[in-house]
């Protein structure tokens, strides 16, 4: 996991636990406002589509994982591709850019405590998964029998199901890096003691 | 660890004590330097030290041949013996020339 997040050129140091508390409880409350948000706004027509990219922009400028930037490393361990062709939207990568270069490939390799800590994470995502699989149960069967209770409360067993998906596609993306962040204790700074 | 190393903590997670950062105090030796080295990142070195994390035995191993030592003299199930005792009051003994009573001298 990397110490720091450099945002928009300035550098953060996210060393502390209490700091990636702060990031996973800030990205988990703007998706799930955006969610909320959605149901009153369109019932997720268009913003659902919004909240599953802003989780995987959170990925991309935060949490990492899937991708090379952000503060954890990539769980494949691979450093970037090397494009030929320079890339697009120059300006933007420039403020994102990472302190590490493309080609140090020690820069994203996983070592084996890293390796056995995101197993870990992944298993709990795991777990975690699968209580919201079984969240989505209910709706999904209400889909099926239609009951009348639900008509009568005005809600749509169609609409819960699609806004739970949405939730649950966030946690896919998202969780086993936040549990990563909020599990790791604090690192140290100096390398060199 | 317990005794030797700064802070006295243990064996931490892992159940395993191990005499790396008084190897590396000894020998001036940065956790970046060693972790390079031996291919890890330094915060594992860190881990490592506090005894929250159980090395594999091929990083054990590669410890090991870094501080040019059996993999026994670093990492131990057991309380590591205080170095002080090991050094001077081995010494001391000698020097009143009556080994300890359990030293293999005295066997």
């Amino acid at each position: 996991m990397r110490a720091e997040l450099v945002f928009f050129g300035r550098r953060v140091s996210m060393a502390t636990r209490q700091r990636r508390r702060g990031l996973v409880v800030a990205i988990y409350g703007s998706l799930l406002a955006l969610i909320a948000g959605g149901w009153f706004l369109d019932r997720w027509r268009s913003t659902g589509g919004m909240s599953l990219w802003l989780a995987l922009l959170a990925c991309m400028v935060f949490l990492g994982g899937h991708y090379t930037r952000g503060l954890v490393k990539p769980f494949n361990g691979k450093p970037p591709r090397q494009p030929a062709m320079p890339p697009a939207l120059l300006f933007l990568r420039l403020r994102l850019y990472q302190p590490v270069l493309a080609a140090d490939e020690e820069a994203y390799r996983n070592d084996e405590r890293e390796l056995r800590e995101r197993d870990r994470a992944h298993y709990r995502a795991y777990q975690g998964m699968g209580l919201a699989l079984a969240a989505l149960w209910f709706p999904a069967l209400w889909l099926v029998q239609k009951p009348e209770w639900l008509g009568r409360l005005g809600a749509d067993a169609g609409q819960i199901v699609f806004g739970l998906l949405l939730a649950c596609f966030a946690l896919y993306v998202t969780l086993p890096q936040a549990i990563l962040l909020w599990t790791e204790p604090d690192m140290e700074d100096e390398a060199t003691r | 660890m317990q005794d030797n190393a700064k802070g006295s903590q243990g064996a931490g997670e892992s159940g395993l004590y191990n005499r790396i950062a008084v190897l590396r105090a000894e020998r001036g030796i940065s956790r970046q330097e060693l972790a390079d080295a031996v291919g890890v990142n330094y915060q594992t070195i860190g881990f490592l030290e506090r005894g929250d994390y159980g090395p594999s035995l091929k990083l054990a191993f590669q410890i090991a041949a870094y501080f040019r030592l059996p993999v026994e003299a670093i990492f131990s199930t057991e309380p590591f013996e205080l170095l002080s005792r090991q050094v001077y009051g081995q010494g001391r003994e000698m020097a009143a020339g009556r080994p300890e009573p359990n030293s293999e001298e005295s066997r």
